[in-house]
C-alpha cells in the first residue's frame, strides 16, 4: 500500500515545450472541437453581420422607393442630415426617457414588491404567481389591453375607477402619449425586476440581519446599511438587462400610440421603421440605423462591464 | 455588568411537541462566564437566542439585572453577540463593521473612532481596519466579530460556537484569548458550544443541556468529579467515561469475572436493583501486572505521546468494551490481553433505569 503511494507517478507524456508549434494531430483535434460550433457561427454572421454591412451600404446612398431611379451615391450626406434632424434628436430623447424611466420605475416598484414578498404571509404563493403574470403575457396583447380595456377615454377601466375622484373622460393616450406607453412597459417589466430582486433578497444571510438587530439597527437602518448594498449588483443587473430589452421596444409604441401625436411618443426603432416603411426613405433610415447601433454598442459596453465587474468582485465574498 | 436569570424559560416551536427549551432555570452571576454545552438538538443555541431576543420566550421569565426582558426587543437589551458564522457585514470595512453598533446608537464620530481603535488594538486588527471581511482569514474575521461585540461595552456577551469555524490550532489559541479577554473586561458572558473541552476550559460554570432540559449546572471540576447522571458522566471528559450496566453480586458488581466493590452508600441507594450502571474514567484505570486485574483484549491502541489510550473488550464478555489510559510509551499491541486495575474510590455508580447518580 505505502510502496505504491511512494512510487512517483508515471509521467503522462512529455509536456509540449512553450513556443513549439502544435503538431498536426493537435490542430486536427482543435478543429474537431470547434467544428460543431461552426454552423451556429455562420448562421449568426449571415443574419446579423451581412444585414449590417448592407445597411451601411444603403446609408451612403440617397434612395427613396417612391421615386424610382433616384438611387445614387451621396456618401455621408445622410449622416449629416440625421444629426441636423431635430425630430431625430427628439425621438432619441424619447428613447432615453422611455428606456431609463421605465426601467428605473420598474426597479423601484419591483424592489417594493420583492420586499413585501420576502415576508411570510398566508397566500404568498398565489400573490407571487399573480404578480408574475404580466411578464408572461405577449407584449402585443399587453399593449392592446392597455390601449383598449384600460386607457380608453370612454370605456377604459382607469377612467371608470377614477370617476369617483372627478376624473371624466380623460383621453390618456392622446394627452400623455409617452407616459401611456411607459405605463404599459413598466407594468410588464416590474415582475422581472421583482423576481430578480426577490432572488437577491433570499440569498441574503439571515444572521447578518440578526446581528444588525442586536447591534441596535431598526428596520430602516437594516434596509439602508445592509439590504441595499447586498442588492446593489442585482439592481445593476436588472437595470442593464431591462434597458437592453426596452431600448428596442417596438410593439408597445406601435400598438398604443403609433408614435403619435406627431413623434411625441416615438422611439428610435419606431421612427426608423416609419422612415423606412412608411416614408420609403431607405438611405436616411439606414443612416439612422447605423447611428443607433453604434450608440447602443457604446452604452452597452459600459453597462455590461459594470455588471460583470460587480458580479466578478462579489465572487468569494461568502 | 449584569446578572442574567432564566426562570423556567421555555421555547415551544410547535404546540404539543417537545419544547426546544424546557423550563430552563439558571442564574449567571455578574462577570461570570457560563458555558451552555450539549449535543446538537439539546436546545443550547435556542436558549442563547432567547436571551438575545432572536427567539421569543413562550413561557417563564428571563431577567437581566432584575428586569424582565421577555417583551423587550433585542436592540434594547444591551447585549452583544458573536455568531458562529461571524455575520460580518460584507459591504463594510472592518472599521465600519466594528463601528456599526456605535453608529446605530448615535454615538459621535470621534468617540466611535476612539473605541474602534482601542478594540482593534486589543485584538491585533489595527492594520486590517480598512479591509473588507472577504480579504481576511477565518481567525481575523472571528476577531472582527469579537471587536464588534466589545466596542459597545454591553452588559452581556453572547457567543454562539464562535470557534467552530477555525482550525484546531487556531481554536486552542483563540479559546485562551477569549477567556483572557472576558476576564479582563469582566463582562457577564454566556457561551454556547458542543465541545466539552471548550466548556471545561473556559467556563466558570457549565450548564449541560439535553433535549431542552438542564441536566447539571456546576463548576467544571464538579461536573467531572460528581456528574449527576449517566448522560453528564458520558458527555464530560475525553475520551468518554466507560459506562457499563453490571450485575450486582453481594456488596459489589461483577466486572470481567472479578468483583468490583461498591461503597455502602451506593449499595444502599441501589436498593434491590439487579443491575447498576457503573462509570469508570479511562484515567482512573491503570495497567497492572498482578494477577488480580480485569482481563481485557486490546482492539485499538491510540498513542498520543504523553499518554496512550487502549480500546479493549472484556476477555469473558466481548460485548463490554473499555477504554484504558496507559503510559506514553506503551508496549501493548493489538490483540494482547491486558490486566486492568480499577481505583475503587473513582467508581461512579448510576441507577440502571433512570441514570441518576447513586448516593452522593
Amino acid at each position: 500500500m505505502t510502496s505504491t503511494l511512494e512510487r512517483p507517478a508515471a509521467p503522462s507524456g512529455p509536456p509540449p515545450a512553450p513556443g513549439q508549434t502544435p503538431t498536426r494531430s493537435a490542430r486536427a483535434e482543435g478543429w474537431v472541437r470547434r467544428a460543431p460550433l461552426l454552423p451556429a457561427l455562420v448562421f449568426t454572421i449571415i443574419v446579423t453581420q451581412i444585414p449590417f454591412l448592407l445597411t451601411i451600404f444603403y446609408s451612403l446612398q440617397s434612395w427613396n422607393l417612391v421615386r424610382p431611379g433616384s438611387q445614387q451615391w451621396v456618401w455621408f450626406d445622410n449622416y449629416v442630415s440625421v444629426f441636423q434632424d431635430s425630430q431625430f434628436r427628439g425621438v432619441a430623447l424619447n428613447t432615453v426617457i422611455m428606456t431609463l424611466g421605465s426601467v428605473l420605475i420598474a426597479v423601484v416598484l419591483g424592489l417594493v414588491l420583492a420586499l413585501l414578498l420576502n415576508r411570510h404571509f398566508i397566500g404568498r404563493g398565489i400573490v407571487r404567481t399573480l404578480l408574475v403574470t404580466p411578464f408572461l403575457i405577449t407584449p402585443v396583447a399587453a399593449a392592446l389591453l392597455w390601449k383598449t380595456t384600460l386607457l380608453d377615454p370612454t370605456y377604459g377601466l382607469i377612467n371608470f375607477v377614477l370617476s369617483p375622484f372627478g376624473v371624466g373622460e380623460e383621453a390618456w393616450i392622446s394627452d400623455f402619449p409617452l407616459a401611456s406607453v411607459m405605463v404599459a412597459l413598466i407594468w410588464q417589466w416590474t415582475p422581472f425586476m421583482m423576481l430578480l430582486l426577490l432572488a437577491g433578497l433570499q440569498s441574503m444571510p439571515t444572521d447578518q440581519i440578526e446581528a444588525a438587530r442586536m447591534d441596535g439597527a431598526g428596520a430602516w437602518a437594516i434596509f439602508k446599511e445592509l439590504t441595499l448594498p447586498h442588492l446593489r449588483r442585482f439592481i445593476e443587473l436588472g437595470t442593464v438587462l431591462g434597458a437592453i430589452y426596452l431600448v428596442n421596444t417596438f410593439d408597445a409604441v406601435y400598438m398604443i400610440t403609433q408614435g403619435g401625436p406627431g413623434t411625441a411618443s416615438a422611439n428610435l426603432p419606431f421612427y426608423i421603421y416609419q422612415r423606412a416603411f412608411l416614408g420609403f426613405d431607405i438611405g436616411q433610415s439606414a443612416a439612422m440605423g447605423v447611428v443607433v447601433v453604434v450608440m447602443t454598442i457604446i452604452v452597452a459596453t459600459f453597462a455590461l462591464r459594470l455588471v460583470f465587474r460587480s458580479f466578478g468582485a462579489a465572487e468569494g465574498s461568502n | 455588568m449584569a446578572e442574567v436569570v432564566f426562570d423556567e424559560a421555555s421555547r415551544i416551536y410547535t404546540p404539543g411537541a417537545t419544547p426546544a427549551v424546557d423550563k430552563l432555570s439558571l442564574t449567571v452571576n455578574d462577570g461570570e462566564l457560563v458555558v451552555l454545552v450539549g449535543p446538537s438538538g439539546s436546545g443550547k443555541s435556542t436558549a442563547l437566542r432567547m436571551l438575545a431576543g432572536l427567539e421569543p420566550i413562550d413561557a417563564g421569565h428571563l431577567r437581566i439585572d432584575g428586569r424582565d426582558v421577555v417583551d423587550v426587543a433585542s436592540k434594547d437589551r444591551d447585549i452583544a453577540m458573536v455568531f458562529q458564522s461571524y455575520a460580518l457585514y460584507p459591504s463594510k470595512t472592518v472599521r465600519d463593521n466594528m463601528a456599526f453598533p456605535l453608529k446605530m446608537r448615535g454615538m459621535d464620530k470621534a468617540e466611535q473612532a476612539k473605541r474602534v481603535n482601542e478594540a482593534a488594538e486589543i485584538l491585533g486588527l489595527t492594520e486590517y481596519l480598512d479591509r473588507k471581511p472577504k480579504a481576511l482569514s477565518g481567525g481575523q474575521r472571528q476577531r472582527v466579530a469579537m471587536g464588534r461585540a466589545i466596542v459597545r461595552e454591553p452588559r452581556v456577551f453572547l457567543m454562539d460556537e464562535p470557534l467552530s469555524n477555525l482550525d484546531a490550532k487556531m481554536r486552542v489559541q483563540t479559546r485562551a484569548q477569549i477567556a483572557g479577554l472576558q476576564n479582563r473586561l469582566d463582562v457577564t458572558t454566556v457561551y454556547v458550544t458542543h465541545d466539552q473541552v471548550e466548556a471545561m476550559t473556559m467556563g466558570d460554570r457549565v450548564a449541560v443541556l439535553r433535549d431542552g432540559k438542564l441536566q447539571q449546572y456546576a463548576t467544571p471540576s464538579e461536573l467531572y468529579d460528581r456528574p449527576v447522571n449517566a448522560f453528564v458522566a458520558g458527555f464530560i471528559g475525553s475520551p468518554a467515561m466507560n459506562l457499563m450496566d453490571l450485575q450486582r453480586s453481594g456488596d459489589g458488581v461483577t466486572l470481567g469475572g472479578s468483583t468490583l466493590p461498591l461503597t455502602r452508600e451506593v449499595a444502599d441507594a441501589a436498593g434491590s436493583a439487579d443491575t447498576v450502571t457503573v462509570g469508570l474514567r479511562p484515567e482512573d484505570l491503570s495497567l497492572t501486572s498482578e494477577g488480580d486485574g480485569i482481563k481485557a483484549v486490546v482492539d485499538v491502541v491510540e498513542e498520543l505521546g504523553s499518554e496512550s489510550y487502549l480500546y479493549a473488550h472484556m476477555a469473558e464478555h466481548p460485548d463490554t468494551t473499555l477504554v484504558v489510559r496507559g503510559p506514553g510509551r506503551t508496549r501493548v499491541r493489538y490483540g494482547e490481553t491486558i490486566a486492568v486495575r480499577v481505583d475503587p474510590d473513582a467508581v461512579h455508580a448510576f441507577d440502571a433505569s433512570s441514570g441518576e447518580r447513586l448516593a452522593s
